[in-house]
C-alpha cells in the first residue's frame, strides 16, 4: 500500500499524485518546517507505547521470530527515545554551523546557518525490520519532506509504525509519503527522484547504481550500500576470550549484516598456522554455536555441507581446508584476498601480514567497514593506521562488532548530517 | 547401446533391472572418466574406481557432484561441436548451469519420458489446446525449464499454445488476458485443454479466475501437467490438496488428471507423482539421502541431501548429482498405489528463509576491487 496525505490509497490513487508531485512540493516546501522537536515528541510517545510484552506477538504476525522480535522492540524503545534523538542530534549536527564570526581578512559579520536539503527520497531496501523508518526518521530530526520507496516484498511494518506516528503528530502527514511500487516502475521513480534535492539509498551495488542513474547532477547522493566485516588478530596468542566473542558475534548475526564477522585475518605468512589457528577456532565456534540452536538447522546445514563439499570438488590445487561440525565450519585459505564467508556459521581463515594490509584490501576500500582488532599494545598504533589508510572505518574489540551506540557514524559518516546544507548569510 | 536402451525405454518403467542398471552405470563412469580429465581426477582423489560399483549398496560411493558445481563449472565428455542441444538451469539468482546433451543421450531422454507418459496415461492422440503456463520459446532464451515445458506438448497432438508470458520484440510480456479468454473459449466450445507449467503460475491463474469468480467447467479429457517449485512465485505456500480443491471448482478437473513432474537441468531425467502423490524412483535411477554432516547414505524415512544417481547422459558427467533439495526416502510399499521402487518426498529447498542482509557478496566484493 501508498501512505499519502496519511492515508493509505491505491497504486492508481499514487499514480495521479505523482503527476502533481513538483507542484505538490513546493506548496508544502512553502509552509513552515516541522521542526525537530515535535518528531522528537512524537517519537518518544511512540516509544513509551511499544512494550516488548505485548508488542513481540504482533511482530510475530510479520514473520518476525519472537526472540529477534523482543530485541528489535527494545532496540526501537531505546532509539526512538528522547534523551537517544537529542543526543544524536546534539553529536552528529552539533552547533558549528549556527553561528556569525567576522572571516578572515574580512569586515562584515557572516552568519551560519543550517537548513534542510528539502525533499529527500528514500529508496529503501530489505536489510533490516522496519528499515524506512529509521531512514525516514533522519529525514525527520533534520526537517525534510521524505519520499520512501518501499523494498520489494515489504511486510507493511514500516507503514503501519509510520501511521501511528501520523496519529500521534498530524502534521508528519505532511512531510512523508510511502510508495509500494516496483523497481521496474521506472517512470514513477524518475518522477520521485526529479521532485528530490536528496536520494538515500539502501540495498546492494545493484540499486546504489540505480540510484546514482536517478539523481541528476548536483543532486545529493547518500549511499548506505552493503558492507564487509572482519577480524585482525595480530600477536603470539589469541586468547580464549577473543575467540568465543567472535563467534558469539558470528552466531548471534549468522553474518548477515555488515557489521557480521565474515573471517579472520591472522598477523602472519604461514599457512600451517592458519591451519591450526582454523582447527583451534571451530572448537570455539562449534561449542558456542550450541548455545545459539537454530529451527532450520536441516536446511541451513544442508546448504552449508552443499557448498562446503563443492569448494572442495573445485579445491584442485589444494589451496583451502574445511573443518567442519554438525553446527559450523571453517574454511583456512592459503589466499589473501578478502572475500565473504558462506555465512550461517561458516567463517574463514586468511593469512594477511600486516605489510601486506594495504596491498590486499585497498581494493575492496567501497566496501569495507568494521574491523575488530586483538593485538599487543606495541603493534596498536600501526595496525589501526594501516587497516584505516586501507578503507575501514570503524575499529573495535572482538565483543563490540556488532553493538551500536548512540551517535555512533553510519558507514565513515554522521547520516544526519548528509541531510542537511550549510547556509552562508552576508549582510 | 541395446542394453541402454531397455534400461531406459523398457515397457513398465519401474520394474527392478538391477543387472542392467548397474552395468549400465559402470560403463557410463568408465566412458565419463576415460573422456573427461577433470571428473577422472576428482574420482581418483575420492579413491573411487568403477569396479567398485558391484552391488546396489556400492551406487552411494560414487562421489556425487552438486549443482551449484555445474552452476560454476562445465564438464563434457564429448567434444563441443557434437553438442546436439544446450539448456540452462533456471536459477532465480547468480549462476546458471550450462548443460549441453549429444544427439543419442537426447532420444534416449525422449523414449524414456515417452515411456514414462505412457505409464502415467499422459500420452494421448486426442488433439488438445495448451496454456503454457510459463515463457514462449524465443531465442532470447534457452531454459531448460521451457524446453521441457515445449516439449511436453508433443504428447498429445497440439491445435494451438496460448502462452502466459509472450515474447515481444522487448523481451517478455505476461499474458494474463490472453490466457483468461482462450480458456473462456476453450469451455464454451468444449475442447479438451491441456495446462503446463510452474505450480506458482497455475496459482497465479487460479486466484485471478477467483477474483474474477469465473467458474469452468472444460472438457473431461483436459489435463494440467506441472513441474517446478511450488513457493518459487507466489511466495503463499499452498498444499498440494488445496491446489486440487481449486482446480476442480475453478476448471473442473479433477485431481487424478493433474500431474506432476520433478526434473532438473543437471539431472534431465523425469519423475512423476504416483495416484498417491509420490515420486517413485524408476528403473534408470536411484536416489540416495545423504548425512548434511557427513554425507554417509541414510536409510528409509531419515532426512537429507537429494543425490540421484542415472546413467543416461554421455555429454557430460551428471552420473550422480546432488541438488539443492533437503528430501526423505521412502519405501515403495509404504506408498499402496502398487508401484514398488522407493519414492521421495521434497522437503524444502537447501538454506534459510527469507534472509535480510546488508553484508557484501562476493560478486559485489569482485566488481569493488576491478577483478569481476
Amino acid at each position: 500500500m501508498n501512505l499519502i496525505h496519511g492515508e493509505l490509497v491505491s497504486n492508481e490513487e499514487a499514480h495521479a499524485f505523482l503527476l502533481r508531485l513538483n507542484e505538490t512540493m513546493a506548496e508544502l516546501l512553502a509552509r513552515p518546517t516541522l521542526p525537530r522537536e515535535a518528531v522528537i515528541a512524537a517519537c518518544a510517545t511512540l516509544a513509551d507505547s511499544i512494550q516488548v510484552e505485548t508488542h513481540a506477538s504482533l511482530l510475530q504476525a510479520f514473520g518476525i521470530e519472537l526472540q529477534k522480535a523482543q530485541t528489535e522492540i527494545s532496540e526501537a524503545k531505546l532509539q526512538l527515545s528522547s534523551a537517544y534523538l537529542s543526543e544524536r542530534i546534539r553529536v552528529e549536527l552539533g552547533d558549528d554551523h549556527q553561528r556569525a564570526f567576522i572571516p578572515l581578512g574580512e569586515e562584515n559579520l557572516v552568519h551560519l546557518q543550517t537548513a534542510p536539503l528539502g525533499v529527500v527520497l528514500h529508496i529503501t531496501a530489505g536489510n533490516a525490520d522496519a528499515l524506512p523508518v529509521y531512514s525516514v526518521l533522519d529525514g525527520l530530526l533534520t526537517e525534510n519532506i521524505n519520499l520512501v520507496k518501499l523494498p520489494r516484498d515489504d511486510n507493511g511494518l514500516s507503514i503501519l509504525l509510520l501511521m501511528e506516528l501520523m496519529r500521534i503528530e498530524p502534521r508528519i502527514a505532511e512531510r512523508v509519503f510511502v510508495f509500494d511500487l516496483p523497481s521496474s516502475d521506472s517512470e514513477s521513480l524518475n518522477r520521485l527522484a526529479d521532485a528530490s534535492d536528496g536520494i538515500v539509498v539502501w540495498g546492494g551495488d545493484e540499486a546504489v547504481l540505480a540510484a546514482r542513474s536517478l539523481a541528476k547532477p548536483g543532486i545529493r547522493l547518500i549511499e548506505w550500500g552493503h558492507k564487509t566485516s572482519f577480524a585482525y588478530l595480530s600477536g603470539d596468542t589469541v586468547e580464549e576470550p577473543v575467540l568465543e566473542s567472535l563467534a558469539q558475534n558470528i552466531c548471534q548475526t549468522e553474518q548477515l549484516l555488515c557489521n557480521s564477522c565474515q573471517g579472520v585475518y591472522l598477523d602472519t605468512d604461514r599457512v600451517d598456522y592458519v591451519v591450526a589457528f582454523s582447527e583451534r577456532f571451530l572448537g570455539v565456534l562449534d561449542r558456542v554455536s550450541a548455545d545459539y540452536p537454530r529451527k532450520d538447522d536441516l536446511f541451513v546445514g544442508a546448504k552449508r555441507k552443499i557448498e562446503l563439499y563443492t569448494r572442495e570438488l573445485e579445491n584442485t590445487d589444494g589451496s583451502i581446508q574445511v573443518f567442519q561440525t554438525g553446527r559450523a565450519a571453517v574454511i583456512a585459505c592459503r589466499s589473501s584476498e578478502l572475500s565473504p564467508s558462506l555465512q550461517f556459521r561458516v567463517p574463514w581463515v586468511k593469512p594477511l601480514p600486516r605489510n601486506q594490509i594495504l596491498e590486499q584490501l585497498r581494493p575492496f576500500r567501497g566496501h569495507l567497514q568494521t574491523c575488530a582488532l586483538s593485538c599487543d599494545a606495541a603493534s596498536r598504533t600501526e595496525l589501526e593506521q594501516l587497516l584505516i589508510r586501507a578503507g575501514v572505518v570503524r575499529i573495535t574489540n572482538p565483543a563490540q562488532m556488532s553493538h551500536a551506540y548512540c551517535g555512533q557514524p553510519h558507514d565513515g559518516e554522521y547520516s544526519l548530517r548528509r541531510l542537511q546544507k550549510i547556509i552562508s548569510m552576508e549582510s | 547401446m541395446f542394453q541402454k536402451i531397455r534400461l531406459f525405454a523398457g515397457k513398465d518403467p519401474y520394474v527392478d533391472r538391477d543387472g542392467t542398471y548397474l552395468s549400465q552405470l559402470r560403463e557410463n563412469v568408465s566412458f565419463h572418466m576415460q573422456h573427461c580429465e577433470p571428473y577422472s581426477e576428482l574420482l581418483r582423489v575420492r579413491g573411487f574406481h568403477p569396479e567398485q560399483l558391484q552391488s546396489q549398496y556400492d551406487v552411494s560411493r560414487l562421489p556425487p557432484l552438486t549443482t551449484l558445481y555445474f552452476k560454476r563449472n562445465r564438464l563434457l565428455s564429448i567434444p563441443e561441436r557434437k553438442l546436439f542441444l544446450r539448456a540452462t538451469s533456471s536459477g532465480t539468482s547468480g549462476n546458471k548451469s550450462q548443460i549441453g546433451f549429444d544427439l543419442p543421450s537426447f532420444l534416449l531422454g525422449i523414449a524414456m519420458a515417452a515411456r514414462l507418459f505412457a505409464y502415467h496415461h499422459v500420452i494421448s492422440l486426442r488433439p488438445v489446446h495448451y496454456i503454457m503456463l510459463g515463457y514462449e520459446p524465443s531465442r532470447q532464451s534457452d531454459l531448460g525449464a521451457m524446453k521441457s515445458a515445449y516439449g511436453s506438448t508433443f504428447f498429445a497432438p497440439a491445435l494451438s499454445r496460448t502462452y502466459a508470458l509472450k515474447a515481444t520484440k522487448f523481451g517478455y510480456e505476461p499474458n494474463p488476458e490472453g490466457v483468461k479468454s482462450a480458456l473462456l473459449k476453450f469451455a464454451k466450445a468444449g475442447v479438451p485443454v491441456r495446462l503446463v507449467g510452474f505450480p506458482g503460475y497455475l496459482m497465479l491463474l487460479l486466484r485471478e479466475l477467483e477474483k474474477d469468480g469465473v467458474c469452468l467447467n472444460l472438457n473431461k479429457h483436459s489435463r494440467i501437467m506441472l513441474g517446478g517449485g511450488w513457493k518459487q512465485f507466489t511466495g503463499e505456500a499452498v498444499t498440494p490438496e488445496q491446489m486440487h480443491q481449486l482446480v476442480e471448482k475453478l476448471l473442473g478437473i479433477p485431481k487424478e488428471r493433474v500431474h506432476e513432474f520433478f526434473s532438473a537441468a543437471e539431472h534431465p531425467l523425469a519423475y512423476c507423482k504416483c495416484k498417491n502423490g509420490h515420486f517413485h524412483v524408476p528403473a534408470y535411477s536411484r536416489v540416495i539421502i545423504r548425512d548434511t554432516v557427513t554425507m554417509s547414505p541414510l536409510p528409509y524415512g531419515q532426512p537429507g541431501l537429494l543425490n540421484f544417481v542415472s546413467p543416461l547422459v554421455k555429454s557430460m558427467p551428471l552420473v550422480s548429482v546432488m541438488t539443492d533439495d533437503v528430501a526423505v526416502l521412502h519405501t515403495g510399499e509404504s506408498c499402496g498405489c502398487g508401484i514398488q521402487t522407493p519414492y521421495f518426498q521434497l522437503l524444502g529447498r537447501a538454506g534459510a528463509q527469507g534472509i535480510q542482509t546488508c553484508s557484501a557478496t562476493a560478486a559485489e566484493l569482485a566488481k569493488g576491487s576491478g577483478k569481476a
